[in-house]
């Protein structure tokens, strides 16, 4: 029997995880069997949604790994504070000129002195930079209602692009060349501080992050309502209009990284990065600038999130906790992947709807299923569904 | 945030501030006991510590703004019985193990002194039951779980004195203001939708349900739980739906209750489903932040929704205690934001801190040999009206929680703020500071103060 079990150990692992695996489908089935077709499309329209946004958020994650091997731990402060600094342009009618101007400055001085400071030195760049800091400034400042998108968008950008770089030149750069988990720990850390700015600058206070607001209502935008397929489903099926946006610029955001790191300069540089930056550094290629691009965009599309959860939700200190249920689904669609950040994304989402519509008083939605499924793929696929397949010889 | 700052100064204004600031500064509300003994030099530290930063500081932060301006009321004016009043207080961010190493940090820094400690959540309560009782420490806590105040047993009363009745308690209260009106319930189903946690789940209990059924009030089994940080919950509340439920009460606060009530109308179920809660729900949190859906009627997601009121609320400016907050909320200049249940009740608390501290040291005849076994026989002996009627101070026969309760609603003023508004046409609506109309909430109560069941089992 011993030598039965240790000659065919590998099938009777596979043999026990298929049982597993089935046992777990027909629970699952005789869950579901119960529920009118209404709801089974309800939750998959939900989890598809929100999922989208995980997937915008696992994103984000995925951008600084891919390129700097980092997870990084603090993406979820700097979608809280990448949706404060729109909030704050987006809702005050009048922003201080002084405020503005120090912000588009702080930005302006933070791109053009990304390779030296010494750039700064040179009167193209100091004209640059000036002429930079003037055009920010005025659209952050422009008044009137009817220009609060402009005003957020350019404050947002602003803050993201001042955010990411300010991480990246005090915090990540000094470590180039050290081993990935300082960096990790570095993200920790910068995640304490963002915390603490974002309590300083904005309290504590809950804020109501108007973006989804029919102007002809005032009211959130109306849900869709599947009324045709009533009859056919057994009931009423909706979808909500602020998560279809979340997943559209998901879905644009996903297409555009594709390229971006398929078929740029930049992009291939990003990746080489990751491979190893002192070789990368050896072969020419300027790991500081790219290093700060990536932890620029990082923080542009934590803003993006960051505005969209706090639209769907309100504006908190909470929204920061959306990145640690994302972890799963970066884990799942693998660490350097992005087309795996948004099939991860909408997995979790998935699986989390399910899980709810079959047991929410024990949570298994959100404590359970996500991390069983992370679990069983992990097993099969120990990269993830699309991470690389990496051998190291020992 | 200037914009936020300016609609609530508007809101401010209309709730209240008008009537109270045409007065000149009242005397202090409380019946307090006298000074026996002289503290002059001395100082009484107030200590707390709590969720700060962490998701629930929207509503514990102001709680530091009422204490530091009640300090300073009452240092400005020579102290209480002399002695500064001081507060010593750290933000845990919610996390427990901050919690504990707070704690041991003070108990260690502060051996001496520290005999009385605030606590916000039922959490801390429950982490530090066992320790404040070794300690022998007095712990007032705003609303504690049925374990930080009674153990797991739900019989041993411990060093912990909530000051609202406790959760499960107001759910059964609630219980008897839907079986009192049948016609408004017929045939009551409630279904939880609520947070997870001590808090979230504080009462989903077996003898709530219980007794709501002996009331008649059915209460479905599973609660439909989710998280703070989701965006849809349309599969919690439909699971509660489909499983029968006509009423959906919920023990979360700020987007919480606004979720429920925004996910109700995008059902088309708001006006067949109640929506009600805790008393956190009658927050102005919940009813700014529940205005961005509106029902078909063009009135806020949450107008309607009940819940309860165990003290009185910023509106009620015929009672002192509250135009005394009032005034004293203008004085300080305080943020608009920070007009919530905390700041108010957190006045509350200092109140009792002090009255309890004057009657130990009377008793006991100096500051310094106050032990909080001094304070523990003192504070169940008190029937106390905190600042002359906000809320009873009175833990008899092994009692630990508040005992009278009152369920409320919450509306939206109509434009003579004479009552409620029917719709957008008859409401007062003003400006958001960012071209929107902001509707003014208001909290109308629905009974009177009453006791309200005992159900810890």
């Amino acid at each position: 029997m011993t030598e039965f079990i240790n000659r065919n150990r590998r099938q009777l692992t596979w043999l026990i995880y298929a049982l597993a695996a089935i046992a777990l489908l027909l629970f699952i089935g005789d869950q579901l069997a119960g529920k009118k077709a209404a709801r089974i499309v309800q939750t998959l329209i939900s989890g598809l949604l929100v999922g989208g946004v995980y997937g915008l958020v696992a994103l984000g994650i995925v951008v600084i790994n891919k390129a700097s091997g980092v997870f990084n731990f603090a993406h979820g402060w700097m979608m809280v504070v990448g949706g404060m600094i729109f909030w704050s342009f987006f809702t005050v009618s009048e922003i201080s000129f002084a405020g503005a101007a120090l912000l588009a400055a702080a930005t302006m001085l933070m791109i053009m002195t990304t390779v030296s400071y010494r750039n700064l030195l040179e009167r193209r760049n100091l004209l640059i930079t000036a002429g930079g800091a003037l055009a920010l400034t005025l659209l952050m400042t422009v008044g009137g209602i009817e220009w609060q998108w402009l005003r957020a968008l350019t404050g947002a950008f602003a803050g993201a692009i001042l955010t990411g770089l300010a991480v990246e030149r005090f915090t990540i750069r000094p470590l180039i060349g050290q081993p990935f988990f300082t960096a990790v720990l570095m993200t920790l850390a910068v995640a304490e501080v963002l915390h603490g700015v974002t309590q300083i600058a904005w309290g504590t206070v809950e804020l109501n992050l108007p973006v989804f607001v029919d102007p002809q209502t005032n009211s959130r935008f109306k849900p869709i309502r599947l009324d045709g397929l009533r009859e056919a489903l057994g009931g009423l099926a909706i979808i909500r209009v602020e998560l279809v946006i979340a997943f559209v610029l998901a879905l644009l955001a996903f297409i555009g990284f594709i390229l971006f790191f398929r078929y740029t300069s930049v992009g291939l540089a990003m990746r080489a990065t990751s491979e190893d930056q002192q070789l990368a550094q050896s072969v020419g290629l300027r790991v500081r600038v790219i290093l700060a691009i990536t932890w620029a965009v990082a923080a542009f599309l934590a803003s993006i999130a960051g505005v969209l959860q706090g639209g769907a939700v309100g504006l908190s200190l909470n929204i920061s906790f959306v990145a640690l249920r994302v972890f799963p689904a970066v884990l799942l669609g693998g660490l350097e992947s992005i087309t795996g950040a948004l099939v991860g994304g909408i997995i979790i989402g998935i699986v989390e709807q399910f899980g709810t519509l079959i047991n929410s008083s024990e949570q298994v939605g959100t404590n359970l299923a996500p991390y069983v499924v992370l679990m069983l793929v992990l097993v099969i696929r120990p990269d993830g569904l699309f991470g690389e397949k990496r051998i190291e010889r020992i | 945030m200037k914009k936020l700052c300016a609609v609530l100064a508007i809101l401010m204004f209309i709730i209240g501030a008008l009537p109270s600031l045409a007065q000149d500064m009242m005397d202090y509300p409380s019946d307090m006991t006298a000074c026996e003994i002289d503290l002059t030099g001395e100082t009484i530290n107030i200590f707390h510590f709590g969720d700060l930063s962490g998701p629930n500081a929207f509503i514990t932060q102001p709680l530091v703004a009422a204490v530091t301006d009640a300090m300073s009321y009452w240092n400005s004016r020579g102290g209480v019985c002399g002695a500064e009043l001081q507060q010593i207080y750290e933000d845990t961010g919610g996390n427990l193990e901050s919690t504990q190493s707070v704690y041991d940090r003070f108990t260690n820094e502060y051996a001496d002194e520290l005999d009385l400690l605030l606590l916000y959540s039922s959490n801390d309560g429950e982490l530090l039951r066992e320790q404040l009782a070794e300690d022998e420490i007095v712990s007032f806590i705003s609303a504690g779980s049925i374990e930080s105040l009674y153990g797991e047993d739900g019989q041993t009363p411990g060093w912990l004195y909530a000051g609202n009745p406790l959760y499960i308690n107001q759910f059964g209260f609630f219980c008897q203001f839907v079986a009192a009106n049948p016609v408004a319930f017929p045939d009551p189903v409630i279904g939880f939708v609520t947070w997870p946690g001590a808090f979230g789940l504080a009462g989903t209990e077996q003898a709530a349900d219980d007794y709501c059924a002996g009331l008649g009030v059915e209460v479905l089994d599973e609660p439909q739980i989710f998280l703070p940080t989701d965006s849809d919950i349309l599969t919690q509340v439909q699971n509660a739906i489909d499983s029968g439920a006509n009423i959906i009460y919920t023990n979360t606060l700020a987007t919480g209750p606004a979720l429920i009530a925004g996910t109700l109308v995008d059902l088309g179920m708001e006006d067949e489903i109640q929506l009600a809660g805790v008393n956190w729900v009658m927050d102005t949190s919940v009813g700014i932040l529940g205005q961005r859906v509106l029902k078909p009627n063009g009135l806020p997601a949450v107008d309607g929704m009940i819940g309860s009121m165990p003290y009185l609320w910023w509106t009620e400016l015929s009672s002192p205690a509250v135009q005394f907050v009032m005034q004293q909320f203008n004085a300080n200049n305080r943020s608009p934001a920070e007009q919530n249940i905390a700041y108010l009740v957190a006045w509350g608390v200092v109140d009792s801190i002090i009255e309890t501290t004057i009657r130990t040291v009377n008793a006991v005849g100096s500051l310094d040999a106050v032990t909080g076994a001094d304070i523990r026989p003192i504070v169940e002996s008190m029937d106390y009206e905190v600042l002359g009627g906000l809320y009873r101070f009175h833990y008899e026969e092994g009692m630990r929680d508040g005992v009278l309760n009152r369920i409320a609603v919450l509306k939206y003023a109509n434009s003579t703020m004479s009552g409620a508004a029917t719709g957008p046409d008859d409401a007062l609506l003003i400006d958001d500071g960012a071209g929107g109309k902001l509707f003014v909430p208001i909290v109308v109560p629905l009974s009177d103060f009453m006791e309200v069941p005992q159900l810890r089992g």
